[in-house]
Formats: C-alpha cells, sequence, structure tokens
C-alpha cells in the first residue's frame, strides 16, 4: 500500500475519501445546474454561466468550468454525452464534448437547494448571536442595527429590475428573472421588520439602563 | 449648489392630542439626473417630506432651498414652476379623459389648446400610456394610472419630480416597468425624488435612504459617505 505522500492514507482511501467530502464549490454548483437545465459543451458553459452568475459568482478562467465539469463527472453527477451530429458549420472541428447531469446529479442538486435555505437561516441566527454580545451596551449594538439597515436598503436597492436584465434568452429567463427579483426584495422587507424590531428593543434596553444608572 | 437642498428642516404633525415629529433635522441634497427613493413605514412622515420638498408645506424650522434659493415666501412660488408633485392617486372623476387631465395644466400655463393637446400626448407616450388618452381616469389599472399620474408631471417638464409611492396599488408585473420609467426619466437628466412603504420601490435608485422616528439616514448628499450616526444616549420617545 503506498503511504505517506497522503497524509497516511492509502490511494484508495484518498480517492474514497474525496469523493464522500461534500461538494462545497458554488462554482461546481451552478455549473452543475447549467447542465441540468440543458446539455452543453465548456465553451458554452462559461458563457451561459457569465450571463447567469456572473454578478454572484467569479470564474478564476475559462479553464475553471473544466475543472468543474471533471469534478462533477468523479462524483458521478454529470457524463459525457454520446457525440453530437456535426452541423454543416462544424465540419473540420474537433467534435464538441457535451455534458449532461445524471440522475443523481439531479437529484444531488435538489437536496442541495433545500439545504440552503437552512444555510440562510445559520447566517441569520448566527448573525443576532454575534449582535448579542454587544447587549451590554445597546448603544453600540444599536450603531450596527442601523448600519445592518443601511445594507439592507442598499441590497433592495441594487436589486435587478426583471425586464432591465440583459441575461434575458427567453420567456423562461423573464421568468427566472422576475423570481430572482421579487425573492431578493421581499427577504430585504424582512430583513427590514426586523432590524425595526430590533431598534425598538434595543432602545427600550438602553432607556433601562439609562434610567437605572 | 445642489438642484435641491434641505437643510436641518423640522415638521411637526398636529395629529393626535399631543402630535408628533415628523421630520427632525432632516438634511439631504439632491442632483440633476439623480434617482433618490426614501423608504419608510406607514406615518413615517414620508409623504410630509415629500411635500416639504417640494414646497407644498413650509418646515417648522430649517430651510428648503431649490436651484439655490429659499422656497419659502413668495419667491417660492416661481420656483416651484420647477417642480413636478406627483401622488399616483389619480382618479379625478370630472368627466374629463385622460389626456385632456394631463392638458390642464399646460393650458393652465398660458398654452393653447392645440399646443396643450401636443404636449399632453407627448408626455403620455413618455410615460408609456398613449393607449390610455381618451380613457376615462375611473377605467384605468393601478399601473395606467400610475403612469398618468406622472405624465401630467411630466408634461410641465419640472427639473425635479417629487413622486409620493410611485408604485402602490400597482400590481407586481407592472411595478418593474415603473421603475425602470423613473430611472430613464433621470438618466435623462431630471432629478426623481420618491417615496416607498415597500423595500421593492428601491430597486434602481442611486440612493436608498430611510425615514424613522423623524430621522432621514443613508448617503444624504451625492458628495458624502452614508450618514450612519454614532449614538449618544438614546432620547426618551415622549420628547418627540
Amino acid at each position: 500500500m503506498l503511504r505517506g505522500a497522503m497524509g497516511g492514507r492509502t490511494a484508495v482511501e484518498s480517492v474514497v475519501g474525496a469523493a464522500v467530502r461534500p461538494m462545497t464549490s458554488l462554482v461546481n454548483w451552478a455549473v452543475l445546474g447549467l447542465v441540468i437545465e440543458r446539455a452543453s459543451y465548456g465553451y458554452e458553459l462559461v458563457k451561459r454561466f457569465e450571463r447567469k452568475f456572473g454578478d454572484v459568482l467569479a470564474l478564476s478562467s475559462e479553464s475553471h468550468i473544466y475543472t468543474a465539469l471533471n469534478e462533477l463527472a468523479r462524483r458521478g453527477l454529470v457524463e459525457q454525452a454520446p457525440a453530437q451530429p456535426a452541423l454543416p458549420a462544424d465540419v473540420g472541428r474537433q467534435p464538441r464534448p457535451h455534458y449532461h447531469a445524471t440522475a443523481d446529479g439531479e437529484r444531488r442538486y435538489e437536496e442541495w437547494l433545500i439545504a440552503q435555505i437552512h444555510q440562510d437561516e445559520r447566517r441569520s441566527r448566527l448573525f443576532v448571536r454575534q449582535l448579542s454580545v454587544l447587549a451590554h451596551d445597546p448603544d453600540a449594538a444599536l450603531h450596527v442595527v442601523e448600519r445592518y439597515e443601511q445594507a439592507c436598503l442598499e441590497g433592495s436597492r441594487d436589486a435587478p429590475i426583471a425586464s432591465r436584465d440583459d441575461s434575458c434568452e427567453d420567456a423562461r429567463g423573464e421568468l427566472i428573472a422576475r423570481l430572482i427579483s421579487e425573492e431578493s426584495r421581499l427577504v430585504g422587507e424582512a430583513m427590514l421588520a426586523w432590524v425595526e424590531y430590533a431598534r425598538t428593543e434595543l432602545e427600550a434596553l438602553a432607556r433601562d439602563r439609562g434610567g437605572s444608572r | 449648489m445642489s438642484l435641491l437642498e434641505l437643510e436641518r428642516v423640522s415638521k411637526r404633525r398636529e395629529s393626535g392630542a399631543a402630535g408628533r415629529v415628523a421630520l427632525r433635522e432632516v438634511c439631504l441634497e439632491l442632483e440633476p439626473g439623480e434617482l433618490v427613493v426614501v423608504w419608510g413605514r406607514r406615518r413615517s412622515g414620508r409623504s410630509t417630506l415629500l411635500r416639504v420638498a417640494a414646497g407644498l408645506e413650509a418646515p417648522d424650522t430649517g430651510v428648503v432651498r431649490f436651484t439655490g434659493h429659499d422656497l419659502a415666501g413668495r419667491a417660492g412660488q416661481a420656483l416651484r414652476g420647477g417642480i413636478g408633485h406627483c401622488s399616483t392617486v389619480f382618479r379625478p372623476d370630472d368627466g374629463r379623459c385622460v389626456v385632456d387631465q394631463v392638458m390642464l395644466g399646460l393650458i393652465a400655463r398660458g398654452l393653447s389648446p392645440s399646443a396643450g393637446m401636443e404636449g399632453a400626448l407627448g408626455a403620455l407616450e413618455r410615460a408609456g400610456v398613449a393607449e390610455c388618452a381618451q380613457l376615462r381616469p375611473g377605467e384605468l389599472d393601478g399601473g395606467e394610472a400610475a403612469r398618468v399620474a406622472i405624465a401630467r408631471s411630466l408634461a410641465l417638464r419640472p427639473s425635479l419630480l417629487v413622486i409620493d409611492e410611485p408604485t402602490l396599488g400597482v400590481d407586481l408585473l407592472a411595478r418593474d416597468g415603473i421603475l425602470l420609467l423613473l430611472r430613464s426619466i433621470a438618466d435623462e437628466g431630471m432629478a426623481v425624488l420618491a417615496s416607498t412603504g415597500e423595500t421593492t420601490g428601491l430597486a434602481g435608485a442611486d440612493r436608498a435612504l430611510s425615514l424613522g422616528d423623524g430621522q432621514l439616514r443613508g448617503t444624504l448628499s451625492p458628495r458624502l459617505a452614508p450618514v450612519v450616526p454614532l449614538r449618544g444616549p438614546v432620547r426618551p420617545r415622549a420628547s418627540a
């Protein structure tokens, strides 16, 4: 057995271990989503990635897509499709390897999407817990809440206006743009409602502290 | 010199026995081509802010300047010609059709009926509701009514458009069109100051401000960083 270079694990253990590790790369999940949307090849995926995710995710280079595809294929989430029949315009060119999602890839993608909701809840709880360490100084906590409110307002301000979204290729694209727009705005609305509540509570706490001094 | 400048403006509303402070030493600057939207809850004072900014109400204390001149007093009446104040609750029921409603302001300014009609139709076209020209106001849906109200202000070619809750009562699909219209109006060089009770109305703005407890927060001038006041001791509410 080969040991040493792999931190004491065997080569097989290393490969198996890597395969079961959760896939944390947001780029990989985004690429999987694009392949689920339709079977595609590398260059087209780069372009679609930039249109759909360019404002929230960055590719380190065009080859990043191929790294993602290799990882997805290694995990059995995508596979190469049989060679596409050559179009007249493609005569003389290398056939482009197309990728499509496996059934497991589609299932895992759906599970990952749902898990993101819990990630958001976790982040929200974490923020509130971290803010609570300032409860001994309500004025400092209020200052954080004020800044949080500004960040929420700026998020709503920067939310895309659906029909201005250049990535809309068709009616489905417009629908997606509207869904994204509405989700981000309603989340902003909820965050501001929380800010109002937190401000009321913290101001009451500050008054109590002031009165008891 | 800013196009619009509010300097330490305060205003008290005498609603209820005690009254309440709607605006507390509010400062704001607006430049041509800017779209600034003020978000606030119900009764936060956002409509009061807009009426004061448009010169329709005088502040209790503080100064409102438009093109560098105080809006208070007689000179302010002439200056107000450069400000269009627009409420999107547009439901007049006097028998006139939409185009006649829009041309009223132009006729009042001395334009001939034909020139008034031309100006009104152009404004309706600009606001994307040319097809509503011959309808009665009662026949308009929420989105159309908002656009007609905007057209009525645009017809007078103001350099500042002050618009209260442009997306109130407008359905989801029509709402983004209104926001795009306001954005395009600002992009053409007009300053736009709008209010909203929903964060949905903030999209596309250059600056998003909040109004609560009489205080305006955010980037109060295009030349300044956001204002997040370092708080001193919290004031008791009874002093409001």
